[in-house]
């Protein structure tokens, strides 16, 4: 067993949409084309498919073991899945976190209704172009695609419920209602995810650790996921669930980020100096997703500096098994930035084995 | 209460001056210009040219609406923090990153220590300043700000980023200050957005403005002004430019629970909206703003840049802000 035999490189999550050449801006032109009425959805449909297919050959080139479709499709965080149900109305630009990038607002007009596949059909189209690419050597059998779904906590607190004095929008003036309504959908997505073979799922909860006095109905809405996962499983499919948090400190709540029912939790180590001396302390009963690399800066850390953290956090984890990756999404940086930080990945693990090899 | 140092400096405001926040949307041959400049179609003169037409065309227009405070509107920047990123030595420009839906920009990298050389902002606010015989604001970005949306990878952490840019655009206010400059306006958008480092932005601007004698004005929006409040009452500026009419006053709730004890530029018209403000509507925001604020510190304004709306609509919003003001100050004449 190498040094690294249970270390994934991994994606966490979006990836630069556009970059900097004529030839990496067909997306934004296509939209711009499509707002002037000179292009059809179906052109947006290409280009999309087009671009994701770029951007999963380019987590592959970079060396990950499990990349996603880059979330290329995804408007924003928050309203590429609220915009997809019923009586959710889609507003203004809202400030996320503190990307100084936006999302739209989703605002409750009545309960949410789940009309067809969220991300099932977008994470297919991803598979297969995964499927298409040739495998790299020493990767058969380990290069894997994963899912990302934003959870309800994080679009829960990120909506409202329209003030209209109608009965339908009062019950979701809670957040309580509002996120566990979102949990009972989201939690619907993940068979036909898994249907679509999906083995492992990622769900981002940013708003979890920030806003941690809503805790409990944070907690009560992983139910319905729970449920969702073992009802998979009891099939006898494999399915292991992620928890991603990044965008604060999570140190405070570390240890009740590795007590809920998540197989794997994810963790932004970038906002907490002292979490790596706190992982290595407390040890985790989980496998972990470690953000190591700042997903936000187009600094490029010291290959050597991370190898040694990870070789400090990686025997402290549950079977030695983690995932090392960016921070949060790439989608903050340029593009240029975001593939030399996922080219860093790499480095980290030869680092690893090199150090073992001497 | 500032009106003294307003006086000081030899300004003498009417009751509710009426300012803009800074942006003007730019006429349709600055943005043809701008691109043509930017494909070498055109000449870096050329261009000046047409944003020298272009401010000398705001300055008339917000002489013709009657606003008391002027800005120069703009013309001949992108971006409030690109602006600066461009011009000051320390700073590179990163590949396009999204701000949101299909807009990009070109995000400032803070590559090695940034150093002011010369004015980045005087011949502008001079020539605008020379139009009129009333006070045009200079305008500037603060450090914080200009570190919160900038890429940092030279400075050890952000603190030590927000405050060596503090000092760069303290030298630009003292430039400012010597050109005859009286009210500087500095912008922190960024304020609200990372509550726990309200000390680094009051420690920043405390180092921008400290000692400096000018009326300061800074410009914050779109933030949770609630988990900063009251302790961004501390910054070091005279007047708080703030958006209220998006965010249906809410703030006032907080001004009630605890005095607010700055001047304030309060917006009375939602720059995102493309209607026409109800002249009701926003003489009752400023009726509201009555209830919690006194008179003699109120200044009116709509809630941020007017950049992105045109020509046509942000004269009109400017145009219900002058209404709004006169018609208060006619009543408090009449009392």
């Amino acid at each position: 067993m190498s040094a690294t035999t249970g270390l994934y490189l991994s994606s966490t999550g979006s990836y630069p949409r556009i970059g900097d050449s004529p030839g990496l801006q067909a997306l934004r032109r296509t939209i711009a084309a499509l707002d002037r009425g000179e292009r059809s959805h179906a052109d947006l449909l290409d280009v999309q498919n087009e671009v994701t297919r770029h951007v999963i050959a380019g987590q592959v080139k970079a060396g990950l073991d499990v990349v996603t479709d880059g979330l290329i499709r995804w408007y924003d965080p928050i309203s590429h899945l609220a915009g997809k149900l019923d009586n959710i109305e889609i507003k203004g630009l809202v400030r996320f976190f503190d990307t100084n990038t936006y999302f739209r607002q989703p605002v409750f007009a009545g309960a949410p209704i789940k009309r067809g596949n969220l991300v099932a059909g977008e994470y297919s189209f991803a598979r297969n172009a995964l499927g298409h690419l040739p495998t790299p050597q020493g990767k058969a059998g380990k290069l894997s695609i994963k899912p990302v779904l934003t959870g309800p906590y994080t679009l829960g607190k990120f909506s409202l419920s329209e003030q209209s004095g109608d009965r339908r929008c009062e019950t979701f003036a809670s957040l309580e209602a509002r996120v566990q309504a979102y949990a009972e959908i989201l939690a619907s997505e993940i068979e036909p995810l898994a249907q679509a073979g999906a083995e492992l799922i990622q769900i981002d909860e940013p708003a979890a650790i920030k806003y941690p006095n809503d805790w409990a109905i944070f907690e009560a809405s992983l139910a319905p996921f729970v449920q969702a996962r073992d009802n998979i499983r009891k099939s006898g499919c494999k399915l292991e669930v992620a928890l991603y948090v990044y965008f604060h400190d999570c140190t405070p709540l570390y240890e009740k980020l590795l007590a809920l029912p998540f197989d794997i939790v994810g963790l932004d180590f970038t906002y907490s100096p002292e979490l790596v001396d706190l992982v290595v302390s407390a040890g985790s009963p989980k496998w972990l997703g470690l953000g190591l690399i700042d997903g936000r800066n187009t600094k490029l850390e010291d290959p050597a500096h991370l190898a040694r953290q990870v070789e400090r956090l990686l025997p402290k984890i549950k079977d030695q098994r983690a995932f090392l990756g960016p921070s949060s999404g790439l989608e903050y940086l340029p593009c240029d930035r975001a593939f030399a930080k996922l080219e860093l990945l790499s480095k980290v693990r030869a680092e690893l084995e090199g150090q073992k090899s001497r | 209460m500032s009106r003294q140092k307003l006086e000081s400096l030899g300004l003498k405001l009417p009751l509710f001056p009426t300012t803009a926040v800074g942006s003007f949307p730019k006429p349709d041959y600055l943005t043809k210009a701008r691109t043509e400049f930017n494909k070498k179609q055109i000449s870096e003169k050329d261009l000046h040219d047409l944003e020298h037409k272009a401010t000398a065309f705001w300055i008339e227009e917000q002489e013709k609406l009657g606003i008391d405070v002027l800005v120069d509107g703009e013309m001949y920047r992108g971006d409030m923090v690109a602006y600066f990123a461009e011009r000051l030595p320390g700073f590179s420009v990163s590949g396009l990153v999204r701000s949101y839906g299909n807009r990009y920009y070109h995000k400032p990298i803070i590559s090695g220590e940034a150093e002011w050389r010369s004015p980045l902002t005087v011949d502008w606010w001079k020539y605008a300043q020379s139009l009129t015989k009333k006070p045009v604001k200079g305008m500037l970005t603060g450090g914080y700000t200009i570190l919160d949306w900038s890429f940092n990878e030279f400075y050890p952490d952000r603190r030590s980023a927000a405050l060596a840019l503090a000092k760069v655009v303290r030298k630009e206010v003292q430039a400012l200050i010597a050109a005859g400059c009286k009210i500087i306006q500095i912008d922190e958008p960024a304020l609200s957005v990372r509550p726990e480092e309200l000390p680094i932005v009051l420690e920043a601007m405390e180092l921008t403005t400290k000692g400096q004698n000018a009326y300061f004005i800074t410009h914050a929006c779109y933030g949770e002004f609630d988990k900063i409040y009251p302790g961004m009452l501390d910054l070091a500026v005279d007047n708080f430019d703030l958006e209220m009419s998006n965010s249906d006053l809410d703030l006032l709730e907080l001004f009630r629970r605890h005095p607010f004890t700055k001047d304030i530029s309060f917006g009375v018209v939602d720059v995102h909206s493309h209607q026409t403000d109800n002249p009701e509507v926003v003489r009752g925001r400023i009726e509201q703003a009555l209830t919690i604020l006194p008179k003699e510190g109120v200044w009116v304004d709509p809630d941020c840049g007017l950049k992105t709306r045109t020509v046509e609509q942000a004269i009109e919003k400017l145009c219900a802000c002058v209404t709004a003001a006169k018609s208060f100050r006619d009543k408090y004449r009449q009392c």
